[in-house]
């Protein structure tokens, strides 16, 4: 109880100190910031990604006089979760803290509200997706600063040669390099077809059905192709309609035609079986394809990174947004407004799309043009679909529009992919909405 | 004391070839013997050869599934990489700082303790005892959240920062190694015979003469083995170390391995297998050196206990 | 030690004792004293913390409002929990039952052979139990990978098929299972051997010119001998199994459909990744009095045992 009490009477010294630094010294670039700053970032999983940020973080240091402890998190094992929570619990750590998805949400209460940052940034770089929105923007207030490095599309990955070969498919034509997608025809039946006939061919796709990220992105975007919502965002739970059922329907059929193991695949497993060159398409941001190019250059060169098929409610891809965000405990709080303000500038993130391969992506509209994607390589434009240059694709999240309470819930638990292992090994439909009614219904604790 | 006696001594002796007319019999049965031995040991070292042989493959082999069981091309650059790196010898003088520190103040605190409770009986010591082992029925993913707020009330009124320092973990791993410790000193000293310090008490020793001159020389083994056990467990140790300690100059070994190889959905499988390898080193070679006293040690305190 | 205890309280006024009665005097002090720093790590670092989890597992998911036992009672109502429950008890059960008994074989194996390769086979049986098991894990996981892994290579190579090592829920359980006997039977081997060693060899003498079969010696003369070391070691590794982390947590996550979830991992998932922290301690908690009931029964076993000899 005593630590409560203190954590408010922190609280509101911290949004006082917030308040007054903000009059006394905006965060316009070039304000004398000065003081230590310890920031954690997420640790790249594309090598040698992490040198832009830190090289970014030095210049901004040098200019600002600020000494900075930078340390890079894996999201691996949890580590980077494990560490937001603690520094919540203990209410210290890092000024400037990498979250992804709906940890910003989770926290908060305990965020630094980063409003007039990010109207200056839409003001330069464009208007954030609708996702970006829905996670980052809690009541009207920005909690955290989209951040360039992490955010992906986790995009169909597909290889050229199976996709022709076997189905019939040329996908370079489809998303044709450096032009706007001739896509109309490719929806989820053909889709679906495409992934029986691969099977058949003996290269299944291979789309993890288990309860880490990968998974519960690609089935929340097929989820929101149907239309299909567990929890609406009034937070009623409306598990039993219609589109559920169809995407359920689905999700059986494509089940039928991957590896019996898909349903404990983890964000690790799709990269394998791709790399292996045992899968024909597999969902994932551009690691796969990266350590490919490294490990299996004969693989990489036919892969192609491209848009979702779409569904009868819509063309919907899963982003997957990692934010920057600022615990008001924070002892220095101006500087890193004005660090988050320099890392975000349109250069900045040319530099980070670049040193990461293309892999990450900026989540404001004039940023998605970069030449980093067009010119990626071999083969020549395998990335140039990949950031959605043509808006041609909605970005989405599994479980939205729920409140984020729920929303995360459903999304941790992997609440959708359960659905659809349940159904697909003969489950009833009734008994497997019952099911995720029952548990969504948990989820409603306050 | 008379089991360890036993365990060490009839090593020498042979323990077969005694039941008289049987040798047909016998063979047949050391036959067997070795047959499931081979079986069993098949089974035991087959993931840590599969960790030798991925290690000694490039990522390009790896990737390129060939007979996993085979190195085609051996190379050493996974080792020579993973050795040249500052950041994998930070994690390994970590770990190695971390445990040392963790089995002394263990042993000190769990021999001194172990020592009162089975020899100077006092009001509630026996209800100590019970204590000390229902500390073990503690999960450890139970207590972290609290400590994190222990924590930040330590920052607050002391201005301590006990979080992402690996020195924290000398502090924390001893809730877990000084119950068991304890408990097997506490079997091992019961063993020891009471004429022993009677004895020595009446010559007019005082309590802390007789433990560092009679228990402590005659209950080495078992001090040994408690050593032993408390070093496995502190380097060992995964869930504090994950939960304490985040920048890479603070990791301890198992973590930094697991975080700072593996990237995500990019495992780097050759790096990952080495380091894991050389990572279970340092107790391999303790165990190699010590088995006897470990064995010997254990068996006493515990049947004891 | 007792008695001289006891007679020192008695004699109080005796002056020829009083010396020995200061000394009496001192050594609740001393041995007070002595128990110190356990007693304030216990108290400080295990004590208050548990007792805080506790706390915390009664609080709300926001940690703002006291719910009792809310939590507790709300977990009933889950299907999860019991299938969590019912899986920590497969998974520590049968683990442990293995355990055991391979370590037993393998124990009887290696005293049968001539005494000087034992030390050897001893070492090399001991290997699992002494790499840390977050690093043997990943081995364990990259030999079940979905798409590299060497067991799978071995089955195709002799025309069997592939398996989902950890895909279906019966092979999954079944992975998990067989990683932590791998790990922990060793334990089990180096225990029984000591003990077996401890043995005088005089009853098997006696048992072998009485004519009993091998599976007799084993039934009549080393089980009972061996009866305490096996109890402890059961219960301790009740203790360790029950509480796993990292093995379920490496291998599956709980996958597929929480089937493979156990206490920790559980926990993990609702409390950490989920952020219902007090909800996560209140899964926690729910280890404690199972393995209180279990320690009491053995130890009360071995107590009895004890005193009988």
């Amino acid at each position: 109880m005593v630590s409560k009490r203190v954590s408010r009477r922190r609280f509101v010294a911290g949004t006082a100190a917030a308040s007054t630094a903000f009059i006394a010294a905006p965060f316009v670039r070039g304000a004398y910031a000065a003081g230590k700053l310890s920031v954690g970032f997420w640790d790249h999983w594309v090598p040698n990604a992490n040198g832009a940020t830190e090289t970014l973080i030095k210049e901004w240091a040098d200019k600002e006089k600020v000494d900075v402890q930078i340390d890079f998190i894996t999201s691996q094992g949890n580590k980077l979760l494990l560490t937001t929570a603690a520094e919540a619990q203990a209410k210290s750590g890092h000024d400037i803290l990498a979250q992804n998805t709906f940890l910003p949400a989770r926290y908060a209460e305990l965020l630094m509200p980063v409003n007039d940052l990010m109207d200056q940034l839409i003001k330069d770089n464009g208007a954030v997706n609708a996702t970006v929105e829905y996670l980052g923007k809690v009541d009207g207030k920005w909690l955290a600063v989209p951040a360039t490095v992490g955010s992906q599309i986790k995009g169909p990955c597909s290889r050229i040669d199976y996709l022709k070969d076997l189905a019939g498919i040329d996908i370079q034509a489809m998303y044709p390099a450096g032009a706007p997608p001739k896509a109309d025809g490719w929806n989820l039946d053909t889709f679906l077809k495409a992934a029986e006939d691969c099977n058949k061919g003996g290269h299944p796709f291979g789309i993890g059905l288990g309860t880490t990220s990968d998974s519960v992105d690609t089935i929340g975007a097929i989820f929101h192709a149907y239309g299909a919502i567990l929890v609406d965002a009034k937070g009623e739970i409306v598990v039993k309609n219609d589109q559920v059922r169809q995407a359920l329907e689905y999700y059986k059929q494509l089940i039928a035609a991957m590896p019996p193991d898909v349903p404990s695949w983890d964000d690790a497993s799709n990269n394998k079986w791709l790399v292996s060159g045992q899968g024909a398409l597999i969902m994932n941001p551009p690691s796969a394809w990266a350590v490919a190019k490294r490990d299996a250059p004969k693989v990489a060169e036919q892969c192609w990174t491209h848009g979702f098929p779409a569904g009868p409610k819509g063309r919907f891809a899963p982003f997957l947004p990692f934010f920057w965000a600022t615990w008001n405990f924070s002892k220095n709080q101006s500087a890193a407004k004005s660090l988050l303000m320099y890392l975000s500038q349109a250069s900045s993130a040319e530099k980070m799309v670049a040193a990461s391969g293309g892999y990450d992506l900026p989540s404001f509209e004039k940023l998605t043009t970069f030449k980093t994607w067009a010119e990626e390589g071999p083969p020549k434009g395998t990335l140039y679909h990949y950031p959605n240059p043509y808006n041609h694709q909605t970005l989405s999240v599994a479980a939205a529009p729920a409140p984020h309470k729920i929303a995360e819930q459903i999304y941790n638990q992997g609440i959708q992919t359960q659905m659809a292992v349940r159904y697909f090994k003969g489950e009833a439909m009734d008994k497997t909405l019952d099911w995720a009614a029952g548990e969504i219904e948990g989820f409603m604790r306050n | 004391m008379a089991d360890a006696a036993i365990a060490t001594t009839t090593a020498a002796t042979p323990a077969h070839g005694r039941y008289g007319s049987m040798s047909r019999d016998r063979r047949w049965a050391l036959r067997w013997s070795y047959f499931f031995l081979v079986l069993f040991a098949c089974f035991f070292l087959m993931p840590p050869l599969y960790m030798f042989i991925t290690s000694l493959k490039s990522s390009a082999e790896i990737s390129a599934a060939t007979n996993p069981w085979w190195v085609y091309s051996p190379t050493l650059s996974n080792y020579i990489e993973l050795l040249s790196q500052n950041q994998y010898l930070t994690f390994f003088r970590n770990s190695a700082i971390v445990s040392v520190f963790v089995v002394i103040i263990t042993m000190v605190i769990s021999v001194i303790a172990a020592f009162a409770l089975a020899r100077m009986k006092f009001w509630g010591s026996a209800a100590l005892a019970t204590g000390v082992f229902l500390t073990y029925l503690i999960p450890d993913t139970l207590l972290f959240i609290p400590l994190f707020k222990m924590f930040a009330w330590v920052n607050d009124t002391f201005g301590i920062q006990l979080m992402n320092h690996w020195w924290t973990l000398m502090i924390l791993y001893p809730t877990l190694t000084v119950p068991f410790a304890t408990w097997i000193m506490i079997g091992y000293f019961a063993s020891i015979p009471k004429e022993l310090d009677e004895a020595a008490l009446i010559d007019g020793a005082t309590w802390m003469q007789t433990l560092t001159k009679i228990f402590i020389p005659v209950a080495l083994p078992g001090i040994i083995a408690a050593t032993i056990f408390t070093f496995t467990v502190a380097w060992a140790q995964f869930l504090y170390p994950l939960a304490f300690t985040t920048s890479t100059s603070e990791l301890v070994l198992p973590v930094g391995i697991v975080t700072t190889l593996i990237k995500g959905d990019v495992f780097n499988w050759g790096q990952i297998m080495t380091g894991a390898l050389l990572g279970a080193a340092p107790p391999l070679i303790i165990y190699a050196f010590l088995m006897d006293y470990y064995i010997a040690g254990l068996t006493a305190g515990a049947t004891k206990g | 030690m007792a008695d001289i205890a006891a007679r020192g309280a008695v004699t109080i006024s005796a002056d020829g004792r009083s010396s020995l009665h200061k000394l009496m005097q001192r050594k609740s002090t001393i041995a007070f004293l002595m128990t110190l720093p356990l007693i304030l790590l216990i108290l400080v670092l295990v004590a208050y913390p548990a007792g805080y989890a506790v706390y915390l597992a009664m609080l709300n998911k926001g940690m703002n409002k006291f719910v009792g036992l809310g939590n507790f009672t709300f977990l009933f109502g889950r299907d999860t929990f019991w299938m969590v429950v019912y899986q920590s008890c497969l998974f520590a059960i049968t683990a442990v039952i293995f355990k055991a008994i391979i370590g037993f074989v393998v124990a009887h194996f290696v005293h049968n052979i001539p005494t000087k390769g034992q030390r050897k086979w001893r070492g090399m049986l001991l290997v699992p139990w002494v790499i840390p098991p977050a690093m043997s894990t990943l081995a364990w996981l990259w030999l079940f990978d979905p798409s590299y892994s060497a067991f799978n290579w071995i089955l195709e190579h002799v025309g069997l098929d592939r398996i989902a090592w950890l895909g279906e829920t019966g092979w999954a359980r079944f992975s998990v299972i067989l990683v932590n006997v791998w790990f922990g039977a060793p334990f089990f081997m180096i225990m029984y051997l000591a003990s077996l060693k401890s043995v005088p060899e005089q009853l098997y003498e006696a048992a072998a010119i009485d004519g009993a079969t091998w599976w007799q010696r084993i039934w009549y003369v080393s089980l009972p001998m061996m009866r305490n070391i096996i109890s402890i070691t059961v219960l301790f590794s009740l203790i360790v199994t029950f509480a796993n982390f990292d093995i379920v947590r490496v291998l599956t996550k709980g996958d597929p459909l929480n089937t493979t979830h156990v206490f920790a991992t559980w926990a993990f998932r609702v409390g950490i990744e989920s952020g219902d922290i007090p909800l996560g301690a209140t899964v926690s908690l729910f280890m404690v009095p199972i393995l209180a009931v279990a320690a009491v029964f053995i130890l009360r076993d071995i107590t009895k045992r004890g005193s009988e000899v």
